[in-house]
This record gives C-alpha cells, sequence and structure tokens, in this order.
C-alpha cells in the first residue's frame, strides 16, 4: 500500500467557487474565516511514515496514549472486577 | 514512494477498532456493575473511551478524505452503500419496537381493563407539543433540504444559515420532548403503555440527539471550507440519517401519540 501521489485535490471546485462572485468582491472569502484546507493539505501529505492518527505529532499522541491508557487500564479493572464478582458470597 | 494500481483505499494501520471493541466491553460490563453493583465507575470509564475513539476515528476519515484526497468515486460508492445498509437496519430496530406496541395495544388485555389506553393511564394531547413538535421536525426537513441546494449551488452564507437553522431545529425538539418527560402524568414503569411508550420515543430522542451532533460536526466542517459543490458525502449522510429521524418520528407520532390516545 501506499498514499497517493500529492495532487491538489477538489481545489477547482471549493465552495466559494470564483464563477459566483459579485463584482467588487475580494477573491478569497472571509465569511466566518479563510479557507485553510490547501495548507492542511500540504500538512497530511507529507511524506514522513506517519500514520493518520499521529500526523499532527505531539496532540495526536497525546490524546492516542490517553485513550490508550484509559482503555486498558479500564479492561483490566473490568476484569479484576468481573473476578470479583463471580465469587460466590459467603454463607 | 510506492502508487497503488487501484482506486481503492487501503487505510494506514488504527488503533481506534480494537480500542473501540474494548470500550464497548467497558459500556456493556459497566452497566452490570451499575445495575447490580450500584457502581457507575466502569462505566462512565467505558462512556468515556467510546467518546474518544469516535472523535478519534472520525477524525482521522476527515484527514484520509478532505486532507490526503482517499476518497475517489469508487471509495465514496461504498461509503453510500454503507450508510444505507446502517440506516436500514436502524429502521428494523425500531421496527421491532413498533412490533411490541401493536402487540400489547391491538389486543388489550383484561389486566388493562380490555381498553388502550388502559385503564388510568392519562395520555398526552397529540394537539399540543406533539404536534409542535412533528413542526419543527418537518421544517428542519425543509430547512436541512435547502442547506443542500445552497452547497451544490456553492453559495456558502445560505448554507451556512441553512445548515444552522436545521441544527437549532434539532435542539429545540429536544429541548421540548425533554420538558415533556419531565412533566408527563405516567412513567416507565407504568405498564405496558409506559414502556412502549418511553422506549420507543426514548430510542427516538436518543437518535435526534445523534443526528443534530451529526449535523452539528457537518456545520463546523461546512465553515471551515472542507465541502465542495459536488463531493459532500459527509453532509449527505447526515441528511439521510435526519429524514430517517423524521419519518420515524411520523410514524410515532401518528401511531402511539395520536391513534393511541
Amino acid at each position: 500500500q501506499g498514499l497517493k501521489p500529492l495532487i491538489p485535490t477538489e481545489s477547482p471546485d471549493l465552495i466559494f467557487g470564483t464563477s459566483k462572485l459579485a463584482p467588487g468582491l475580494p477573491a478569497a472569502d472571509h465569511y466566518l474565516g479563510t479557507n485553510k484546507v490547501p495548507d492542511l493539505q500540504k500538512v497530511f501529505q507529507r511524506s514522513d511514515g506517519l500514520p493518520v492518527h499521529l500526523k499532527l505529532g505531539y496532540p495526536d499522541r497525546l490524546l492516542y496514549r490517553t485513550t490508550m491508557a484509559l482503555t486498558i487500564g479500564g479492561t483490566i479493572y473490568c476484569l479484576v472486577a468481573l473476578f470479583i464478582a463471580s465469587q460466590p458470597k459467603k454463607q | 514512494m510506492a502508487h497503488q494500481a487501484h482506486s481503492y483505499h487501503m487505510v494506514d494501520p488504527s488503533p481506534w477498532p480494537i480500542l473501540g471493541a474494548a470500550a464497548a466491553l467497558l459500556v456493556t460490563s459497566g452497566l452490570t456493575m451499575w445495575f447490580h453493583y450500584n457502581s457507575p465507575r466502569l462505566l462512565i470509564l467505558g462512556l468515556l473511551a467510546t467518546i474518544l475513539v469516535m472523535f478519534q476515528w472520525w477524525r482521522d476519515i476527515v484527514r484520509e478524505s478532505t486532507f490526503q484526497g482517499h476518497h475517489t468515486p469508487m471509495v465514496q460508492k461504498g461509503l453510500r452503500y454503507g450508510m444505507v445498509l446502517f440506516i436500514t437496519s436502524e429502521a428494523f430496530f425500531f421496527l421491532g419496537f413498533f412490533w411490541a406496541f401493536f402487540h400489547s395495544s391491538l389486543a388489550p388485555t383484561p389486566e388493562l381493563g380490555g381498553q388502550w389506553p388502559p385503564v388510568g393511564i392519562k395520555p398526552l394531547n397529540p394537539m399540543e407539543v406533539p404536534l409542535l413538535n412533528t413542526a419543527i421536525l418537518l421544517a428542519s426537513g425543509v430547512t436541512v433540504t435547502w442547506a443542500h441546494h445552497s452547497i451544490t449551488e456553492a453559495n456558502r452564507k445560505q448554507a451556512i444559515q441553512a445548515l444552522l437553522l436545521t441544527v437549532l431545529l434539532g435542539f429545540y425538539f429536544t429541548a421540548l420532548q425533554a420538558m415533556e418527560y419531565y412533566e408527563a402524568p405516567f412513567s416507565i414503569a407504568d405498564g405496558v403503555y409506559g414502556s412502549t411508550f418511553f422506549v420507543a420515543t426514548g430510542f427516538h430522542g436518543l437518535h435526534v440527539i445523534i443526528g443534530s451532533t451529526f449535523l452539528l460536526v457537518c456545520l463546523l466542517r461546512l465553515i471551515k471550507y472542507h465541502f465542495t459543490s459536488n463531493h459532500h458525502f459527509g453532509f449527505e449522510a447526515a441528511a439521510w440519517y435526519w429524514h430517517f429521524v423524521d419519518v420515524v418520528w411520523l410514524f410515532l407520532y401518528i401511531f402511539i401519540y395520536w391513534w393511541g390516545s
């Protein structure tokens, strides 16, 4: 498997399509923020070998490790709780 | 760098499927600990893990599609089939609860007083808040269609307004329904009427919350320029789900609220 080659995806078709602009408006739409998708496309298509869930580096690793810790820890806690629950009650 | 000779998406190795399965284990065993041992700790841990997995898995799908370009027409076709199959499975889920309702209401037993609604049950007036809720969901079906047309016509401002209105209508429905639940003169423990009413409308309400959340995520993605005028499947999937939720409500309103009162 491999990533597709770096191609600018969808840029001509962006939703603030230039074909519909009224005259006198600036070329880039600023209604509720500017379009950062092309920049993000460059970031996520970097050839650094990182899988998509860790592509942004530190913030991704932090969230992944937190999720992993909660889930693995929780599974151990669950197995202990089920073991205790399966013990016969004292008479 | 290797290039693929096909238009399908071979995903990067991901931890979310197995962690999602583990989170489901924590939720189910957590329910057991809560029901039988009065301890909600494991359940809360499980729900938290589930939310984290859902957030990161869907975040990764947005990265793979919008930022990495992996969602070719073939891939999108598969996603369309997937969403249709999922909504179909949800339709069967609700069918079961409607079956239970008709089983009890078409031939009311002597224990219920041989009538429906059963003796002692004061049903909600279908012409009051339930009718308003029907109008709200029907209106939201119109606004979501308006949003879709605005997206395909590349009209950013109107698309955002229409989708925002749809989300607000969804939250308005939930708020009204929550108030109705609080004020209702009967509870889930009030015989088979209470059971069928609250389980059917309760699961519907949960689906309204899920659908509203899906639409809200679409609104945020719309504002961030993720959708193009001819590629916006995430929005379409949310709109399909929302129409499904609307149709289920229409059945609930006609048969449980109106016929059943």
